[in-house]
């Protein structure tokens, strides 16, 4: 995937055990200079261990961490050229917002002059105004704070910066400005950021790469894309959201046969060795109604529900042997019926996923 | 072993003085209700223990209270202040009964025909009339005595002896190879005395400018060869029993007799051949026992000082907690009957008659305010 | 609406009414003693009324008089105890507060049960061992035959027993005061490059700064009224001001001048109390602003 010579910082058959539970289970993984690595994955997938793994807030059970091809494990974690934001963002509550920033040139004994400066010039860059210097850490916003614990990274001038969930706390709205901001500060500075998330979603604003982790392993790594379109499981293909799941077996070389009668499927191509396994459809590429006819992927059912989410539509329908069925529509598409009719729904084979667990 | 620190002069105690004094205004409203049968002493420990009240307590049906005081002067004041509304019985050091509260009316006459033959009994030289529990005129009875004890200073007598530290007296505390040698016993009062005379000055008499700066020159020089200062009869025991030091300065029957009685015989009391006291050497204190001029007094207090008499209960006083001391009474068979040789070692009657006949009677030091402070401050200054 | 008028109603909040008992209690208990020996300080000398003529007497003379060597000895032990209870308590806190775990309560009954025994009978304790001939100048001599006499009625034993009376007391206040440093920080710090180092000096120390300044004014305060030390091991080497307080109350029978040195000993600490909070916001540092 990526050239030997490119590759930034190494992960080699990482364990990290807690007595007997492995929180993190033999995880390899390249990441490039300058890119946007995210790792998600629900709670006690072992991503934060991951995380203080990387830091060096916890050392690895076995494997190797190499940056830039030079052994990381044994270096402590105040002489890693590498930074986090914490989910908790923990600034030092004692300290103003411009000493909380200066805080990492205070202790690599920058000058106070020159201190100053870089801290002005990231209060800049994180569009907070100049007088919040002397502000107190309380007084300000859950997004101030943010960016303050982002500028406080940032002055340290890591080679890696790593993030634990930090926008988790903020509301909707707040977070959906701030995963952009970090973005363009990704793109601005260059410089590498692993970031850990709950939210496929999330991820897939910000991410180049992502890695599902599951379990302690990794699952996937992929780009959005890729992992959008080409899930590797049952997991992987759910974990973005709701999806219309099939369980299938195979009976021709592109098609399969719902196990519980709904009816046969074409897909364009199948993994190989497919036997038995899922047939994923999410639900914006499902079309209803007029749209559906002439598909090869098609079946009736009777609608029976909607949801406004906003900029789109969600269409509930039960086919006859009793499965629901999720349809998702722009608002500029809507599906102009009554609750109770009879409809058709359908999908291109294109758009069939099939995965075997 | 911590009850037994509980001493006459022993300033911990500084507590219970106090809340008697925050006591004092509320205290005669209910003690009104049933003076008949409440009593309320202010004594120097010994009288406040319960082997003393308890019984009497008992065959009284009364109700007892007493307190421990912490120094003549003080106790003086306190009655001078207002509280002969508290107390029915006051118990002090011999002089100031008729040279200060009877003439001020502090106290009262108490019944010469009821206890002046109880005089009699007591040791001879206690015998009717004993003027310090005579008024100035000789005509009123003032109190009762009970226990006394030279004061004068402690050796152990293995390191000093008996007849070193009789015929040179407090000179032994000015001789350079005993700096850091001794300890002083912070008894503050007794110590302006026996720093007096320890500069040749009589203490009980009013002192020119010479005598006052060679006893200040005293003071300074007997602080600063102190090893120890301690309040602490115990303390200053064990120090000399472990080796610290050899003698204590100031101290006596009262304070030896505890280290005494647990077995340590090489602790003693010495009391000067002579000195500066019309050729006397050493100071006796008698405890002396006057009924308060309460104008709502109780019916109890003459029936006390009569019940500690009683052979059983002298021997009680003289062996409280803490602290041995011979008592008057022992003039009498039936209360010498009660001690063993145990106890009359402790107490060191074999030599009190010699050292009562080199002593003289504790009196009142007319320049005391003045030479305190200098005292007090030769402490504060002192060099260690 | 219906709140308004009830505040309206009912002027004092039920936390005012229901503090009323405990004022009225701590006006007369404390308030008014203090009061009394203010008063009585500016009375005539070895007088014991307060109704006279108020004068400035005594407190000329505690000035002229060489009482400055009392508060100097009163404030150097002080110093040096708080100093050295830091020294010794900071590890043993840090210890109870992140490291011992479950063994921190039993740590922490025995050091609280010593307590419950009356404080001289503890320092007697320690004069049992120091004493010569002791415990530990007997044990000394018969195992390595070493002496350890002459430690006893020295300043380094005041020293020793005010440390050891009042270890709790900087203690405890440093134990809470380290358990609310959050771990996250001190992590953060280290992220960012500090050394161990750095972290004490620059997160750990000024985070537990309400724990160590309580710890700190409590013995101070402490020690600076101490006695029992002093008489007790140190055979009074040096007069501590409680000492001369206590002995103008008794001995000298001059309360005014004994109230003169409580009030100056009072306003002595009261003024090292207001400079260290003046320097130190605690509010700050909690995060109430």
């Amino acid at each position: 995937m990526t050239d030997r010579a490119e590759t930034f910082l190494e992960l080699k058959g990482i364990t990290k055990k807690f007595g007997e539970f492995t929180a993190v289970n033999n995880v390899n993984l390249q990441i490039t200079e300058g890119e946007f690595f995210t790792l998600v994955g629900p709670s006690g997938s072992g991503k934060t261990t991951m995380i203080r793994l990387l830091v060096g807030m916890d050392q690895p059970t076995s494997g190797d961490i190499n940056l830039k091809g030079a052994r990381l494990n044994d270096v402590p974690a105040n002489k890693r050229p590498t930074c986090m934001v914490f989910q908790s963002l923990a600034l030092f509550p004692h300290r103003s917002v411009g000493e909380n920033i200066e805080f990492p040139l205070k202790i690599a004994k920058v000058a106070p002059a020159q201190r100053r400066e870089r801290a002005h010039a990231l209060l800049e860059q994180l569009h907070l105004p100049l007088d919040f210097y002397d502000k107190g850490i309380n007084q300000c916003s859950g997004g101030e704070r943010q960016r303050v614990a982002l500028a406080r990274a940032l002055a340290f001038d890591p080679e890696l910066l790593f993030f634990d969930e930090p926008l988790s706390a903020l509301d909707f709205r707040l977070r959906k400005a701030l995963e952009k901001e970090l973005k363009d500060i990704h793109r601005e500075t260059g410089k590498t950021f692993v970031y850990i998330t709950h939210s496929l979603e999330e991820a897939m604003v910000m991410s180049d790469r992502i890695g599902i982790m599951k379990d302690g392993e990794l699952v996937q790594i992929g780009t959005p894309h890729e992992i959008y379109n080409k899930p590797i499981n049952k997991f992987v293909a759910q974990f973005m959201g709701e999806v219309n799941t099939l369980e299938v077996e195979a009976t021709g070389p592109t098609t399969v046969r719902d196990i519980n009668g709904e009816g046969d499927f074409e897909v364009n191509s199948m993994p190989d060795q497919f036997n038995r396994g899922y047939l994923i459809v999410r639900p914006e590429v499902m079309k209803l109604g007029p749209g559906a006819s002439g598909l090869p992927n098609i079946l009736k059912g009777k609608f029976f529900n909607d949801y406004a989410l906003g900029s789109r539509m969600q269409y509930q329908v039960r086919s006859s042997s009793g499965d629901q069925w999720l349809v998702e529509r722009l608002q500029d598409e809507v599906f102009e019926g009554q609750f109770g009719d009879t409809v058709s729904l359908g999908w291109r084979p294109e758009d069939s996923i099939l995965v075997s667990d | 072993m911590f009850k037994n620190k509980i001493n006459r002069r022993n300033f911990m105690q500084q507590t219970g003085v106090w809340a008697a004094a925050a006591a004092a205004g509320t205290l005669p409203k209910f003690a009104r209700a049933a003076r008949d049968k409440e009593l309320n002493i202010y004594c120097w420990e010994g009288y406040n223990s319960d082997d003393v009240l308890d019984p009497f307590r008992r065959e009284f049906g009364a109700k007892v209270r007493a307190e421990g005081l912490t120094s003549d002067p003080d106790a003086v004041n306190r009655l001078r202040a207002g509280e002969t509304k508290v107390w029915d019985l006051v118990n002090l050091n011999n002089p100031w009964a008729r040279e200060m509260m009877y003439p001020e009316g502090l106290i009262k006459p108490i019944s010469r025909e009821r206890f002046e033959p109880m005089y009699k009994d007591m040791m001879p030289a206690f015998h009717p009339p004993y003027s310090w529990a005579m008024d100035k005129s000789g005509k009123d009875l003032l109190g009762m005595t009970q226990r006394f004890g030279p004061f004068n200073f402690v050796v152990n007598t293995n390191k000093i002896s008996r007849s070193m530290g009789e015929d040179q007296g407090f000179n032994i505390f000015l001789d350079p190879k005993m700096k850091g040698r001794y300890g002083v016993l912070t008894y503050d009062n007794w110590n302006i005395y026996h720093m007096c005379v320890t500069a040749g000055v009589d203490p009980f008499k009013k002192h020119s400018k010479a005598e006052i700066a060679s006893y200040a020159k005293v003071c300074k020089q007997i602080f600063n060869g102190a090893k120890l200062l301690t309040d602490d009869l115990v303390a200053m025991n064990l120090a000399m029993i472990n080796g610290e030091i050899d003698a204590s300065f100031t101290g006596g029957t009262y304070t030896a007799s505890p280290a005494r009685f647990d077995g340590a015989k090489q602790i003693r009391g010495i009391t000067p051949k002579k000195g500066p006291m019309n050729g006397k050497g050493g100071i006796v204190w008698i405890e002396l026992t006057s009924v308060v001029n309460n104008p709502d007094p109780s019916g109890l207090s003459e029936d006390f000082l009569a019940y500690v008499q009683r052979p059983d209960v002298s021997k009680k006083v003289a062996f409280a907690e803490g602290t041995y001391n011979p008592v008057t009474q022992m003039g009498s068979d039936k209360v010498m009957a009660t001690f063993n040789k145990e106890e009359l070692d402790a107490i060191q009657w074999d030599t009190l008659e010699e050292e009562m006949s080199n002593s003289t009677d504790y009196d009142i030091n007319p320049d005391y305010s003045e030479m305190y402070d200098i005292y007090s401050a030769a402490k504060r200054e002192r060099e260690g | 609406m219906a709140e308004g008028n009830t505040s309206s109603k009912w002027r004092f909040n039920p936390g005012a009414l229901a503090a009323i008992p405990a004022s009225v209690f701590l006006f007369i208990g404390f308030a008014g003693p203090l009061a009394m020996v203010v008063g009585y300080s500016f009375m005539p000398a070895k007088t014991f009324s307060l109704l006279q003529i108020p004068t400035l007497e005594n407190y000329v003379s505690v000035v002229t008089d060489s009482y400055y060597l009392s508060f100097f000895w009163s404030l150097l032990l002080a110093s040096i105890s708080v100093f050295l209870l830091f020294i010794i308590c900071y590890p043993m806190a840090y210890g109870m507060a992140k490291l011992f775990g479950k063994w921190a309560n039993l740590i922490t009954a025995l050091i609280v049960l010593p307590l419950l025994i009356s404080e001289n009978i503890r320092l007697f304790g320690w004069v049992l061992i120091l004493l010569k001939n002791g415990i530990l100048d007997g044990t000394l001599k018969y195992l390595f035959d070493i002496t350890a006499s002459g430690l006893l009625f020295t300043v380094p034993a005041i020293v020793l027993g005010i440390v050891y009376v009042y270890l709790p007391f900087m203690l405890f206040p440093l134990v809470i005061g380290i358990s609310m440093v959050p771990e996250s920080l001190k992590e953060a710090a280290s992220d960012l490059g500090a050394s161990r180092w750095q972290i004490f000096k620059e997160v750990e120390i000024p985070l537990s700064m309400p724990g160590i300044m309580i710890g700190g004014i409590l013995t101070f305060i402490l020690a600076l009224g101490s006695l029992a030390e002093s008489k007790i091991l140190g055979g009074q080497a040096v007069i501590m001001i409680a000492d001369d307080i206590e002995s103008s109350f008794t001995f000298a029978q001059n309360w005014p001048k004994g109230s003169v040195l409580s009030v100056m000993l009072i306003a002595l600490s009261g003024i090292i109390v207001f400079i260290l909070f003046r320097k130190i916001d605690l509010d700050q540092i909690i995060g109430r602003r």
